[in-house]
């Protein structure tokens, strides 16, 4: 299949040189619709030090439907939603603005980028959000325990 | 509970009910006089006031006691009301059953009605139908908006006389673009010539450039190119076995093949703006290029607009030697749909091979064709449906005394040319019917002579009715025989596989109106002796002329030495002689 075709290639390519921070397997070795990434915390970042893994599924329209991320890892973070899921909303990743040029590398690269730098007006989790913008020592207190607790 | 005495027509019903024991003797009581002839005194509005009241009413009702509803009095009054309503005056039966309808809608909660309306935002029609539907007559457009408002129904009524045919697309967003990419191949096909389908390959190979200065690499444009350039080579091969075509529309409606060349030709049309920003920023005042292409262009399901239409058509179409038009069907003034020629048309070499005809409706697009787009006439013309029969007994079987020829302009019956018209009706049909090659070819093709002497359809049935010919024709004009060697032999020929119920068919063709008395055969044979079949006043112009493009055996007119030998070397001889 085509999209298998693209796959293969994007995960060959990622493992070769993964995108920053990224470390890229295969959750089970026969099915390559399902990703699984140990991302690594910017290390200058509220979050550093923190190991976060990440599970990919990706559809099987891949690359015309987008892939779904979840934060396997609980992160204190107001873009991730803080249950079981870890869904990660990013613009990028909505269904109506998913773009079939758009890879998996560039996916991670933009969720590296908003974990170091969260985007409390496109939130999921509104009060993590509000404690971002109003509060920012208590968020990264917590934050930052989080990190102690399940990230290491 | 209605205790009180206010007078209103429902609470006359309630005392009804809590007091029949006023049910005779009410009108004479003071107290419910007036309640008593209120209903149908009242104006309107006041019962209307009235009925709002008793709702407001029911409702504090409703809510103190939900559980209890059906025993409040005011509900078994409503029941009462229904029960009675042969008795009741017409109003108040109108009014219980507009209190039903108003209460319905009342106990929605708002958050009921905010579900209702969060549904209805997000509600989309359903897309169907095929990705890509076949080519249909434009008459279809036509009938669908027959019972649409004026200016549609005289536009899609104007429609099928410019554009003959149309193909649906389906509208999921992607229309316009995929209708681009359909039709780009489709013109390819049209064009004909198999070589420009790798030249196209070749030219859209030349262009990874583009693809890679607007910053995507090979490994991601390959996959979405590699199909389109897939698909060019398959339709090429099928140009050899003529299902160029059908394979084009079979890719089309492969949703994921489909969607790798709509993903190509995105990228095509990004591209290709990425890396002329300045030529397409005008267009796109709020946003730069690079925004437009990734929010408008790219994403899986957004439509095509102006601006990246008129950078693929410049990316795609142009240099491809392609025009692009694109008809506006919308509520505008005028009588007909509004054509928009994208320009310039820069075809490669001076000529363009091909027009990309889309119709517009507000958000949607399908592919539209002129008959001169398409290669061939798709629909058979219709005076050959008769011919086209296989078994042309069936036409007198269903109504023997059917004088078919009537339907065609000008002929008849009644015309001294019946014959010739008759012979035409059956030649295409009859002539295939009994494989014979057409008469008028094997004329030219073997006589020395090639004055066409249409054989009439009966020659070819049965021997017996050739017999006049034969002996006829040598006395009418000699100039005009064929030799009778000739046309035996062929005859035997053409009689040999001749099954016998064919012939039997034929037979019972004979009995229809054209039977062919010995006596109206020679009648007719000497008008047609005198004058090539459809050369007359009346139908030289038409299609039944084989001289007639539109003929399905044209055969374009031949400068006869004979014909001209017969004015000039008649007075040459006189001169000689004399």
């Amino acid at each position: 299949m085509a999209g298998n075709k693209r796959l293969m290639k994007e995960l060959a390519e990622n493992q070769s040189t993964p995108p920053p921070g990224c470390k890229i397997s295969l959750e089970n070795d026969d099915d390559i619709l399902l990703w699984n990434v140990t991302m690594t915390a910017p290390s200058d970042s509220i979050y550093a030090g923190g190991n976060f893994k990440i599970l990919i599924k990706i559809p099987k329209e891949y690359p015309f439907k987008p892939p779904v991320l979840n934060f396997k890892t609980k992160v204190y973070h107001p873009n991730v939603t803080n249950d079981e899921n870890g869904s990660m909303c990013l613009g990028m990743l909505r269904p109506d603005e998913w773009k079939p040029p758009n890879k998996i590398s560039d996916v991670l690269k933009l969720v590296r980028t908003v974990l170091a730098a969260p985007q409390p007006d496109d939130a999921v989790e509104q009060g993590i959000a509000d404690q971002y913008k109003n509060n920012r020592k208590e968020f990264e207190k917590v934050a930052k325990d989080w990190v102690n607790k399940y990230a290491k | 509970m209605n205790h009180q005495p206010v007078a209103t027509a429902p609470s006359y019903y309630h005392q009804h009910l809590y007091a029949p024991q006023l049910a005779h003797g009410h009108y004479h009581d003071p107290a419910y006089t007036s309640v008593g002839y209120r209903p149908l005194q009242l104006p309107t509005q006041q019962v209307q006031q009235q009925q709002y009241a008793e709702q407001q009413h029911q409702q504090q009702q409703l809510s103190l006691a939900a559980a209890g509803y059906h025993h409040h009095p005011a509900y078994q009054a409503q029941a009462q009301q229904h029960s009675q309503g042969q008795v009741l005056p017409v109003r108040t039966r109108q009014q219980a059953r507009q209190q039903q309808q108003v209460m319905a809608y009342q106990e929605q909660t708002p958050e009921e009605l905010a579900e209702l309306q969060k549904l209805s935002n997000e509600y989309q029609p359903e897309t169907i139908g095929p990705l890509v539907g076949q080519r249909e007559p434009c008459t279809k457009i036509a009938t669908e908006y027959a019972t649409a408002d004026p200016v549609y129904q005289a536009k899609t009524a104007a429609l099928p006389q410019k554009y003959s045919h149309y193909r649906t697309v389906r509208g999921d967003g992607r229309c316009g673009w995929r209708a681009i990419a359909f039709g780009w191949i489709e013109t390819l096909i049209h064009h004909g010539d198999t070589n420009r389908f790798y030249e196209e390959e070749a030219r859209l190979r030349s262009m990874y450039n583009i693809l890679e200065a607007a910053g995507w690499n090979a490994l991601l444009y390959e996959d979405f190119a590699d199909e389109a350039f897939d698909l060019l080579r398959e339709v090429a091969n099928g140009m050899h076995n003529d299902t160029a075509g059908d394979v084009l529309v079979a890719a089309f409606n492969d949703e994921m093949r489909q969607n790798y060349i709509i993903t190509y030709v995105r990228m095509l049309a990004a591209a290709w703006m990425k890396t002329r920003p300045g030529e397409y920023a005008p267009f796109v005042l709020d946003k730069t290029v690079d925004q437009y292409c990734d929010d408008s262009i790219l994403p899986m399901d957004s439509e095509i607009e102006n601006v990246s239409l008129s950078a693929l058509k410049d990316v795609l179409l142009s240099p491809a030697g392609m025009a692009l038009e694109v008809l506006y069907l919308d509520r505008t003034e005028g009588g007909e749909v509004n054509m928009h020629r994208f320009d310039p048309v820069n075809p490669r070499d001076g000529v363009a091979i091909g027009t990309i005809r889309l119709l517009y409706r507000p958000g949607h697009y399908d592919i539209l064709y002129k008959a001169e787009d398409l290669p061939y006439v798709v629909e058979p013309i219709t005076y050959l449906n008769f011919g086209s029969q296989p078994h042309q007994e069936h036409v007198f079987a269903i109504n023997p005394g059917m004088d078919y020829m009537m339907n065609m302009p000008g002929a008849s019956l009644i015309n001294p040319h019946q014959h010739w018209l008759s012979y035409s009706s059956y030649d295409s049909g009859v002539s295939d019917f009994f494989t014979a090659p057409n008469p008028q070819q094997h004329c030219i093709q073997t006589t020395p002579n090639p004055a066409p002497v249409p054989t009439p359809a009966p020659v070819v049935a049965s021997q017996q009715q050739i017999q006049p010919i034969n002996i006829y024709m040598p006395q009418a004009e000699p100039q005009l025989m064929p030799p009778p060697l000739e046309l035996s032999q062929e005859l035997a020929i053409r009689s040999l596989p001749q099954p016998p119920t064919i012939t039997s068919g034929y037979q019972q063709q004979l009995t229809g109106p054209f039977r062919p008395s010995a006596w109206q055969f020679e009648e007719g044979l000497a008008q047609a002796a005198s004058q090539r079949p459809f050369q007359t006043s009346i139908f030289k112009n038409s299609p039944w002329n084989t001289a007639h493009f539109r003929n399905p055996d044209f055969q374009p007119e031949e400068w006869r030495p004979d014909d001209e030998y017969v004015v000039i070397t008649k007075p040459l001889r006189h001169k000689t002689s004399g």
